[in-house]
Formats: C-alpha cells, structure tokens, sequence
C-alpha cells in the first residue's frame, strides 16, 4: 500500500492519495503533473512537504523500479544484455545466475533477438521494452512506469500488460495516454492541474469523465 | 505532388525492409509494429537516410520535413521563444495556440514531455512544407491535443502528409492506408475499402467492421457515426 499526505511539490497539490495493491493508471493532460507525481512515489523527487510511504517506509528506501518516459533516459550501457544485466550486477549477484535471468527475461518479453544489438540502434519501442525488462529483472515492490506505452504497439502493449500482472510485483503504477489501457487496470486516478479530480475504479472514473476526450471510445 | 519507391530495400543483418508505392497528394497512414521499420522508412520518404537499394523520386516536391518520433532530438533553441525563432516563426501566435505562452522563459526541457511535442508539432505544421513526414505524432500527446491535431494536419489543403503511429483510437481522415509486415510495406489502397484489408487495424474498427458498421473513414466523427448508426 502507499499513502501520501498533504503532498505539496512543484504543481502538485494533493492532500490524500492511498494506491492499493494491483495496477493503477494516471491519466490527466499534458502538463497535469503525472510524470511530477510519478516522480514522487518512486523517490526520484522528494516533495518540499508532506510525506509519502510504500508500505511504511520512505519510498527511497523501498525497491522500486522505473521507466522513464524519454526511452533514452533509461539506458546506460551499450549492450541489450548489459542494460538488462545491470541492476543484478549493481547487486554483485552471481554471473551464472545474470546471465540465467537475463536470458529468461528476455525470452518471456520476446526480445531475444535483440540481445547483441547496441542499444542506441534500436527503435524507440523496443527501447522501451529493454527498459522494462531491465525495471522488472531485479522484482521491485513497486513498478513506476511512465507512458512506456506510447511507444509499444496494441498487441505488445497488450502483451506487456500480460507479462506485469504474471511478474507478481505487487503495485504498479503507470501513467497513460491510451484511456482504453486505463480502463482496463485495477483503479485510475485523473489529475489537472497537479491536484486529484477523481480516483477510484475505472468504471467510477471514467463514468465521470463522459463525454470529454478522454472516456475509453470502445466503451 | 508526387513520391515514388521503386525497389526500396535497407537490410541491417538479418533484418530488412523493402517497400515500393507512391504516394500522392492527402494524408497517409503507416502503421507496423514495434520494431517493423517504421521510423526507417520515415527517414528514407524524407530524405534523411539514403536506402541500401532502389530509388526514391520526388515529383513536384519543393520541400520537406520530418518529425522525430521524440521531441527532444528538435531542440536548439534556449527557451521557447528561442526554439520557436530557430523554425523562424514568430513566438507569439505559436505559444498562444499550443497554450504555453505562460512558459515562453523555460527551457524546452522543462516542459513536460506532451507539451515539448505540442510545440514542436505546431512550429512543424506553421511551416507548411510540400511532403510532411510524421514520426508517431501522437505518442506523449493527451486524448484533447491529439483531436486537436487532428484537426490542424486535416486542414492542411495541399502536399503529402504521411503519419507514422500505432496510435489506437485518434486520427484524422486519411487518404490512404499502409501498413509494414513481415519486413514489407504493404499498400492496403484508398478508404474504406482499405480498412478491411489492414490486418493490424486499431481493435475500435475491427470491432466495428465484425458488427457490419464499417465506417467511411476513421476520424472521430466517422467511428461516432459508424457506432451509431441505425
């Protein structure tokens, strides 16, 4: 569970905000502040007042993994097996074990194929789903993933989706363009201007939000 | 106006992609999936990336432009009235229609990252060039802005626009549709008709294609209309 209280940081102004267990989409419009909150619940920022938990602690101490919305952001080494291996060998695991966990991610996203490729020649996809696979490798508590699937097509977004619920990391939080996407996860929160307007379960959110640009056109 | 692939192959080890087609004045869509080549072949219909084989001719075609699937790889300018004179565009129209004259000081960077796209989208099209070429215009973007360019490149009256996305749910009318598979890009012809042979089509159209209720294009207006249809 994370809780956040009396959150003032930049535009964001929130008083009460609690993500239970399961996937929770951020919605709202450019420059709402979603990437800003993101931020705040994986311990990227720290907000000027109120206080923010994952489970108790401060969310610099818990085990969080992120996607950055820019796919170039994400990557630090040359290789896609290196950028996946990287947070196991930030941990001094064992080479055998690396190498059999990278192999294993790479093989349930489907991106064996690329795991020679230097990663800067990728497209901005497949950026995205090494940085994911580099995010879920070391099993964080939490996932912060911010519009990673704007670059992904429906049916690997769909897939994605897939391979996070089966990667029994506990809460994931993603912020999304695609209200289709948002209607389908576990509870959405919709954010302008920096301050929460609705939140709760998608059918409740989105039964507020008809008729603007944002209610899920398939519904 | 006119741009013609004849025999257009780029080959990177064992991955290729090989396309052949003309593309004429309207809007055109490409779609393909992560990874299919898209942005390879943006590159190549714009002239920034010369193909391993074949020939890519311009008839009639006196400028061009593309746009990078990220916004960020389009900044030179300081702030956003600096990046908006390096398009040599006057800041103030452009910072009022993209609602960020409040933010004409900041650095680009410091925008979030749908309104960078918002502003460089709206320096793009304020240039109005004879062949647009639109790299995944609508990712970052929110559901209102993405209407909203929609309507902008829909108003453009002349030229090619060829838009690159696998966005679902938001587009324009267009002219034609193309999609990459298997390495090979793929004429799938003029509306609607094409729409029944787009294999990958956003799940809205095929679902409304499965109820007999095929729309005449796929703009907003068209979807509503085909869902509603009595």
């Amino acid at each position: 569970m994370i809780t956040a209280e009396n959150i003032r940081y930049r535009t964001i102004d929130i008083d009460h905000l609690q993500i239970a267990p399961g996937i929770t989409s951020v919605i709202g419009p450019n420059g709402s502040g979603k990437t800003t909150l993101l931020k705040l619940l994986a311990g990227i920022a720290v907000p000027d007042a109120g206080t923010i938990l994952v489970d108790g602690i401060q969310p610099r101490n818990a085990e969080i993994g992120w996607v950055n919305e820019f796919p170039d952001r994400n990557i630090l080494f040359g290789s896609v097996f290196e950028e996946i291996a990287s947070p196991l060998r930030f941990r001094h695991l064992p080479c055998s074990e690396i190498e059999q966990r990278v192999e294993l991610s790479m093989k349930s996203m489907g991106i064996t194929y690329l795991a020679a490729r230097p990663v800067q020649e990728l497209s901005g996809g497949e950026k995205v789903l090494v940085a994911l696979a580099a995010a879920l490798i070391s099993r964080p508590q939490v996932l912060v993933l911010d519009e990673y699937d704007s670059h992904l097509d429906a049916n690997r977004a769909a897939e994605i989706v897939r391979i996070i619920r089966k990667s029994g990391i506990p809460t994931v939080i993603h912020c999304t363009q695609d209200c289709e996407a948002a209607a389908s996860t576990d509870s959405t929160i919709f954010l302008e201007t920096g301050k929460i307007l609705h939140s709760g379960k998608p059918e409740d959110v989105f039964a507020l939000l008809a008729g603007t640009a944002y209610y899920p056109l398939l519904w | 106006m006119k741009l013609s692939l004849a025999g257009v192959k780029v080959v990177r080890g064992d991955w290729s992609l090989s396309a052949e087609g003309v593309f004429e004045d309207g809007i055109h869509l490409v779609s393909g999936d992560t990874g299919s080549g898209k942005s390879t072949l943006a590159l190549m219909l714009a002239g920034q990336l010369p193909p391993a084989s074949g020939a890519i001719e311009r008839e009639g075609i006196e400028s061009a432009l593309i746009t990078f699937q990220f916004p960020e790889f389009h900044i030179t300018g300081p702030d956003l009235e600096g990046e908006c004179r390096t398009w040599d565009l006057d800041p103030t129209p452009v910072l009022k229609d993209t609602n960020l004259a409040g933010k004409k000081t900041l650095h680009p960077l410091d925008l979030s990252r749908g309104e960078l796209k918002r502003l460089i989208l709206a320096c793009v099209i304020a240039k109005n060039h004879d062949l647009l070429v639109l790299d995944e215009p609508f990712s970052s973007l929110d559901s209102r802005e993405k209407e909203r360019f929609c309507a902008t490149v829909s108003g453009r009256k002349t030229g090619i626009t060829i838009i690159f996305t696998h966005e679902r749910v938001h587009f324009p009318r267009v002219s034609r549709i193309w999609e990459i598979q298997e390495g090979v890009l793929h004429d799938r012809g003029r509306l609607p008709v094409a729409l029944s042979q787009w294999n990958r089509a956003p799940a809205v159209i095929k679902k409304l294609i499965a109820r007999g209720r095929t729309p005449e294009n796929f703009s907003q207006a068209d979807l509503l209309e085909a869902a509603c249809r009595t």
